[in-house]
């Protein structure tokens, strides 16, 4: 912008050469004085923005004081743009107050009777050398209040849109010239962005303070949702709620009306602020679901207030209470879910008054966690309950079974002891007939009893109640004597049968009578159901430290869909045999003994040729070693530790033709024995292993000078080779291992020869 | 030589009628009761050669009338039986624990019964006083003496 304005006290520098030197030394005086406060202004308010953190008000307030002084002007305004109008914001220097008041009844407005007006509508600085002689002038009301003569305004614009104008005037006819004008435009701009400021700053803190409401307000229900889902103690979480609705409602008190179903009503449930006194007689009182606030709620299922007890008409009971407790205004929200009425939120002030909707709104979230923990508690009781009812439940099942076991066996033992009394003609002859119906009744009584027996023990077994009772005993003799429980009904229909046991089967640790009761059950029922003539043949042998028995029928087999079935309660499957032969709970207790026994039951069939039923139990002792040959013997050993048997047969097949022995052990403990036996040329340790895991096996074995030279090989899934290594194992393989794996490593350690 | 006396302590009547029918049948003189203390009574007013007791007995039960039969008038060697539940493991323990001579397991087999009974005397008569193990006795001889 030139200098060389109208008002010609600023003078080109060119010009100035020409003129008198004094004139020439007062110009630049003046000059430099005026660029000294113009800068010190400058200052002042850069100054001022600096701070402006704390308040962009004072910036603008700078802005304008300083404009005044610099530009010898009586007042300088600041007018906002609200909606259409201008309004005065701030104001440097002394304004009536009539004309203050005026201003604010009628504000300016963008057209050519103000200077304001015309700056605001050309965006550009308007100056009115005397607005008493200016033919468009239209605020005559203005100035007779206030008594201006010249007026300067220019257009405050922020990112081409125009928020406000400053003006600045003088009471008396003086133009303001053109440094003047550019200071009150640079002035502008200053204002503008101070302006800016204030607005981000407003914006700010409003942001922050909605923010900090609403972290406030998600931290209480964060805090409420917390103890909802951890705390099932229904009146602490219901507590935590309305104290917290209370305070970040800003209100002075509530209480959560809970519904009762049966009695249709509403009761006290938690509250807050609430005085003993209030609480005891809002506990006395049936909140009905017609005639009340809280019911009303309810019903309507919106949030309801009252803004003035003492302006109601009649009061209800519950709202009567608090009007008598000091209570002046009331608001409660639905606690709903889904359809389900669960009770009602109420909050109350002590002041008159209605309640914002934010105050609503914020209490449904409230209502929502309130329904949450009510619905949670009421699960939780529903669940303790039945838990309660269960346990009662399964006590009567355990003392029915426990009665039942008492009173019907004592009857049938009266029963099959009578009919036996009878048939051994202790009190006499008796006739064929009454022989064979006596031989009926005992037989039944048997078959019943048997039946009593097998849902006990059944029912022990699922009740976790089946204690096995193990005892070492020969496997062969029990089975034997087993086979003689059924050799008669064989005989009778010429079924040979037949028994196998393997040579390295001697005694097995097991329960006994629960070992002979499952051979038992797979015997009678392959004699049962083999035609006669067939024939039937149990074998005994050995896997590892399991002991498998199978036995193989020649009957007519089981189809393949009721392979598994069979193994069902009452299932007998379609094997065609009387009904009353069994019990049908038979092989259900066997698997499930065998299975408590850490074992497996099966069955393969061919339907037509037969079945084979099998089973395998663990308890056999340790097998030092396959077949004791004098060239065996003399053969370096492996000691291969493993409690899995596919990894033991997997890697005794790696060592098959590697001219070495290989010895088994499934446990730590036992690992140790057979080393220290027959020190091996190396031990292939396992890591997870029963009783005594690698790691400790290894450590002993380092630790005894007797087999601390001995190579260990580890392989495990175990992937911890430092550890190993440390403890002194001299190969680390990670299963799967591969054959070459296991042979290099045994070969490294010199277990092995150069070729296998 | 007179009949050996039983003195057989049941409270089920059905039991106490049938175990009744086999030892008369088998040839021994049988008295009862029907609860421990009755049987400290019959015991005291005609003692028997042997007892034969079930364990479970409305008020006092097997074991407390065991205790008090030895502590009263029955004879050091008179066996005293234990009528045990079937396959009742803790009950066969208890009775040996309780100091019963041996014991027979429910159901009792009408067959085996006398050939037990015998077994207990014998071997009580054998031993002079010392019992037999039940063990041993329980089970012998199946159709002894019938």
């Amino acid at each position: 912008m030139s200098r060389s304005g109208e008002g010609g006290t600023v003078v080109d520098p060119s010009e100035r050469s020409s003129r008198t030197a004094r004139i020439s030394r007062d110009t630049f005086r003046q000059e430099l004085r005026d660029a000294r406060h113009q800068s010190a202004a400058s200052r002042k308010i850069l100054a001022a923005l600096g701070r402006a953190v704390a308040n962009p008000g004072d910036v603008l307030d700078t802005v304008l004081e300083e404009a005044a002084q610099l530009c010898g002007a009586q007042v300088a305004q600041l007018y906002l743009l609200e909606g259409d109008v201008f309004r005065l914001s701030r104001v440097s220097g002394e304004i009536p107050e009539e004309y203050r008041k005026h201003l604010e009844d009628h504000p300016v407005v963008r057209n050519r009777s103000s200077a304001v007006g015309r700056a605001a509508e050309d965006m550009y600085t308007h100056q009115i050398p005397d607005v008493l002689n200016d033919p468009e002038y239209g605020r005559e009301d203005l100035q007779q209040r206030a008594g201006f003569r010249t007026m300067l305004a220019t257009p405050m614009i922020l990112q081409d849109e125009l928020v406000g104008v400053l003006s600045m005037w003088r009471t008396e006819v003086k133009r303001f010239d053109a440094r003047e004008r550019e200071l009150l435009e640079d002035f502008a701009v200053q204002g503008a962005i101070a302006l800016r400021q204030r607005d981000l700053m407003l914006e700010l803190d409003s942001r922050g303070k909605e923010l900090a409401s609403k972290v406030e307000q998600l931290e209480a229900l964060r805090e409420v949702g917390e103890a909802v889902g951890s705390s099932l103690d229904l009146d602490e979480v219901l507590d935590r709620i309305v104290s917290n609705a209370v305070r970040l409602t800003g209100t002075d008190g509530g209480s959560i009306m809970e519904y009762d179903e049966s009695g249709d009503s509403f009761h006290v449930r938690a509250a807050s602020g609430s005085s003993s006194d209030l609480l005891e007689q809002l506990r006395a009182i049936t909140i009905d679901r017609e005639s009340t606030l809280v019911g009303r709620t309810a019903l309507e299922r919106k949030p309801l207030e009252v803004a003035d007890l003492a302006k109601e008409d009649k009061l209800d009971p519950h709202l009567d209470i608090l009007f008598r407790d000091g209570w002046r205004s009331v608001l409660a929200v639905p606690l709903l879910r889904g359809d389900k009425m669960v009770g009602v939120l109420v909050i109350r002030r002590r002041t008159v008054g209605t309640f914002p909707p934010e105050v609503s709104e914020l209490l449904q979230g409230f209502a929502t966690q309130s329904v949450l923990a009510i619905v949670n508690a009421r699960l939780f009781r529903e669940l303790q309950t039945k838990t309660m009812e269960l346990e009662i439940a399964s006590r009567h099942k355990s003392e029915f079974l426990a009665s039942m076991s008492h009173e019907l066996r004592t009857p049938l033992n009266a029963v099959i002891g009578f009919s036996e009394v009878l048939l051994d003609r202790m009190f006499g002859e008796i006739n064929e007939r009454q022989d064979e119906y006596l031989h009926d009744i005992r037989n039944s009584g048997r078959h019943l009893l048997e039946l009593l027996n097998e849902i006990l023990d059944l029912s022990k077994v699922e009740a976790g109640q089946m204690v096995l009772e193990p005892s070492t005993f020969g496997v062969s003799s029990v089975v034997e004597s087993t086979l003689a429980m059924v050799r008669e009904r064989a005989t009778r229909h010429a079924i040979t049968v037949t028994v196998e046991i393997a040579d390295d089967i001697d005694t097995i640790e097991a329960d006994v009578l629960q070992f002979k009761k499952v051979v038992l059950n797979l015997l009678s029922n392959a004699v049962k159901f083999t035609p006669d003539g067939g024939r039937v043949s149990v074998r005994a042998y050995r896997e590892g430290t399991d002991l498998v028995v199978t036995v193989v029928d020649t009957g007519i087999g089981v189809s393949p869909e009721d392979q598994e079935r069979i193994f069902e309660s009452f299932q007998q499957g379609r094997r065609g045999a009387p009904k009353e032969e069994g019990t049908g709970l038979g092989l259900t207790l066997s698997r499930r003994i065998v299975e408590l026994w850490g074992g497996r039951m099966w069955l393969e069939s061919t339907p037509g040729s037969g079945s084979t039923f099998g089973f395998s139990v663990p308890g056999l002792p340790e097998q030092e070693d396959d077949v004791a040959s004098p060239e065996r013997d003399k053969l370096p050993v492996v000691v291969l530790v493993d409690d899995d048997r596919a990894s033991l047969d997997l890697l005794s097949a790696y060592l098959d033709g590697s001219g070495t022995r290989v010895l088994r052990a499934r446990d730590g403990i036992v690992a140790l024995e057979q080393i220290r036996k027959v020190p091996p040329v190396a031990v292939v340790l396992d890591i997870k292993l029963p009783r005594l895991d690698g790691w400790q096996v290894l450590a002993e074995l380092k630790a005894d000078p007797a087999t601390a030279a001995i190579p260990v090989v580890i392989a495990s899934v175990v992937d911890d080779r430092p550890r190993g290594l440390a403890l002194g194992a001299d190969e680390y393989l990670l299963k799967p291992i591969r054959r070459d794996d296991l042979v290099d490593a045994l070969r490294r350690v010199g277990a092995l020869g150069g070729s296998s | 030589m007179t009949p050996r006396r039983i003195l057989v302590v049941e409270d089920n009547p059905l039991n106490l009628k049938l175990i009744r029918a086999v030892l008369q049948f088998a040839g021994y003189d049988v008295i009862e009761a029907q609860s421990g203390e009755e049987g400290l009574d019959v015991a005291q007013q005609d003692p028997p050669d042997l007892v034969l007791m079930d364990l479970q007995l409305p008020g006092i039960d097997g074991t407390e009338t065991l205790r008090r039969l030895r502590q009263g008038s029955l004879r050091r060697d008179v066996p005293v039986v234990a009528v045990t539940a079937f396959a009742m493991a803790e009950d066969r323990e208890r009775a040996a624990l309780a100091g019963f001579d041996g014991y027979v397991e429910k159901p009792i087999s009408v067959r085996d019964l006398p050939g037990q009974i015998e077994a207990f005397l014998t071997g009580a008569s054998e031993a002079t006083g010392e019992s037999p193990r039940a063990s041993e006795a329980a089970g012998r001889n199946p159709r002894g003496s019938v």
